[in-house]
């Protein structure tokens, strides 16, 4: 009949087609890569495009106040710059590192859920549990399956927020806003521990939902924390300088390595084919 | 010889219900098998747990000398599965969806995609090997799903409701596609239905499952046997047989029982041999015989009598 045959799959083989296989399919769906894409759209470009061309403005907002409420270590270098250049400095350069958080985490959601409990709602999860992969890889497979493009995207998102930060406020700054130090850590150490804590939440939600939405619905929650910690950057209330956001960074690792390793312990065929 | 699929006792519940209980049976190499039963009888989890999906509660099984519960991954390597669902991935081609799964099987890109190709003209759909499955007929859909179940050339099928769905014609076809896969290389299948006219064109022997538990097991003639005493026949009188003719019939010797039909009278005999005496009285009576043909009961019956007798 055929003239191929197939040979037993070394364990890369099968990762790798089910990393390929769920990408490729989310690429091809609106209703899951919209999302994914208008809130890093909105948060690293349009934002910081408004912010340049507000300090670019014949009367540029004075955030004096707002530094004055910060901690000093924080305020001062940035009281020192000309009025024009503070709001960028202050925005892009620190308000927004938290926030950008968000994307990660929320890439990471979203393509989790899809990933996991989307086979259930597909009715596909059957025909892959058919397959001779052992349990271990086929969990590992659909992590990474979500967490290498939420990472990339992330990263290329943050690229698309430099050359926007950085053209629009160059006429103003004379010199890069970003990146800094501080968003070196936030993008190489903790931004990939986010998205590693979404996926280890998502793991365990999209276990007990029957449909993505559902499971984005009860993961919508993970989101909070990082909202507070915008917050409380804003308001100087946290301020993730340096060894705040590479301890941040380590605690999240942490956190989100536990919650993976325990999600794959629980991932077994006979407890998703229950389900089913 | 080692049966290609063996269970004892196998038992497996969800929470309080058991889905199977104290299932027992053997199918040999080459065999088709059907597991007939309403929804909820058992069929699909029984593949699940012969496939290493489920673990079962208690008792075990073999697929191949292979334990499923232990020994899933070597299981599988050597059975496809079409479920039920065809579990297809609407946002993928026809030709991705088996290419993943010849890749997750161990073949290169591109092997993977000749073979996905070779697979789909066999089943008549290479024209749309390059089209999304969202918009594929429920009888493409089950045909891109056989294509996946057969890529390694498996030694045991399992086919979970290959019909359910389709028209007349399209269930003629799969039927049909079906059989030659059967047929060749003595291939050992086990149909997962509950259509029984499937079941009787494809299968050699049927396990009539019933809310978990195996009630027969058998040959239909087998299982004819054990349900009815005799040989039933269908006499064509041209109308219903009337009071005074079915007198008659159940006064000859060899007769079991007789009951009018609206073309004339089923009845029930001894032997085949009873049945020329019976038609010359019929004659002698000067009733019109167009008919006298001994017919053994269809899987329908069979199936039917067992689930009445289970009930």
């Amino acid at each position: 009949m055929s003239t191929a045959t197939t040979t037993r799959a070394t364990r890369s083989d099968a990762i790798r087609a089910i990393a390929v296989r769920d990408f490729t399919a989310v690429r091809r769906s609106k209703g899951v890569l919209l999302p994914m894409l208008i809130v890093p759209f909105l948060l690293l470009v349009v934002l910081p495009l408004g912010v340049g061309v507000a300090a670019r403005a014949a009367h540029p907002p004075d955030v004096s106040s707002m530094l004055r409420a910060l901690p000093g270590g924080l305020a001062r270098p940035i009281l020192t710059l000309p009025p024009r250049e503070r709001l960028v400095v202050l925005v892009d350069g620190y308000l927004v590192a938290p926030l950008f958080l968000i994307v990660p985490l929320m890439l990471a959601a979203v393509l989790a859920a899809d990933a996991f409990a989307g086979e259930k709602e597909r009715k596909t999860l059957e025909s892959l549990l058919h397959q001779p992969v052992p349990d271990r890889d086929l969990f590992f497979a659909k992590l990474l399956g979500a967490f290498i493009p939420a990472v990339a995207i992330s990263w290329v998102g943050f690229a698309c927020f430099a050359l926007v930060v950085d053209v629009t406020a160059w006429p103003v700054a004379h010199h890069l806003i970003v990146p800094t130090r501080l968003w070196a850590v936030v993008i190489f150490w903790v931004a990939p521990a986010v998205a590693a804590l979404g996926l280890g939440v998502m793991v365990r939600i999209s276990a007990r939902a029957s449909s993505t939405q559902e499971a984005n619905q009860l993961g919508g929650a993970v989101i909070l924390p990082l909202i507070f910690l915008a917050v409380g950057q804003s308001t100087g209330l946290l301020l993730v300088t340096m060894p705040v956001a590479i301890a941040i960074g380590a605690v999240v690792w942490l956190v989100a390595v536990i919650l993976v390793v325990r999600g794959a312990q629980r991932f077994t065929r006979d407890r998703m084919a229950r389900t089913i | 010889m080692v049966p290609a699929v063996r269970t004892d006792d196998l038992t497996v519940s969800f929470g309080p219900e058991k889905a199977l209980d104290g299932l027992s049976f053997e199918v040999d190499a080459g065999e088709v098998v059907a597991l007939l039963g309403p929804n909820g009888a058992g069929k699909t989890t029984t593949v699940r747990l012969l496939n290493g999906l489920l673990m079962p509660d208690r008792g075990s099984s073999s697929v191949l000398g292979f334990d499923p519960a232990t020994d899933g991954d070597a299981v599988r390597e050597r059975t496809g599965v079409m479920t039920e669902q065809s579990g297809l991935d609407d946002r993928l081609t026809a030709l991705e969806n088996v290419a993943f799964m010849a890749r997750m099987r161990g073949l290169s890109p591109s092997a993977a995609n000749d073979q996905a190709h070779n697979l789909l003209s066999r089943f008549g759909i290479a024209n749309r090997a390059n089209d999304r499955v969202q918009g594929f007929s429920t009888g493409q859909r089950k045909r891109v799903a056989l294509a996946r179940a057969l890529l390694h050339e498996p030694e045991i099928l399992f086919l979970d409701e290959p019909t359910a769905g389709l028209d007349p014609e399209a269930t003629r076809d799969v039927l049909d596609l079906l059989a030659s896969l059967a047929a060749e290389h003595g291939r050992t299948v086990l149909l997962c239905t509950h259509f029984l006219g499937e079941a009787g064109r494809l299968c050699q022997r049927m396990a009539v499952l019933h809310r978990g538990r195996l009630r027969a097991f058998g040959r239909p003639d087998d299982l004819a046997k054990s349900i009815w005493r005799g040989v039933p026949v269908e006499l064509d009188l041209g109308a219903p047989a009337d009071e005074r003719t079915l007198a008659a019939i159940r006064q000859r010797r060899g007769v079991l029982t007789a009951t009018a039909t609206p073309t004339g009278a089923r009845v029930e005999i001894e032997e085949r041999g009873a049945l020329p005496p019976l038609v010359a009285t019929l004659v002698q009576m000067e009733v019109p015989v167009f008919g006298a043909v001994p017919r053994p009961p269809t899987v329908e019956e069979i199936y039917f009598a067992i689930q009445e007798g289970a009930e």
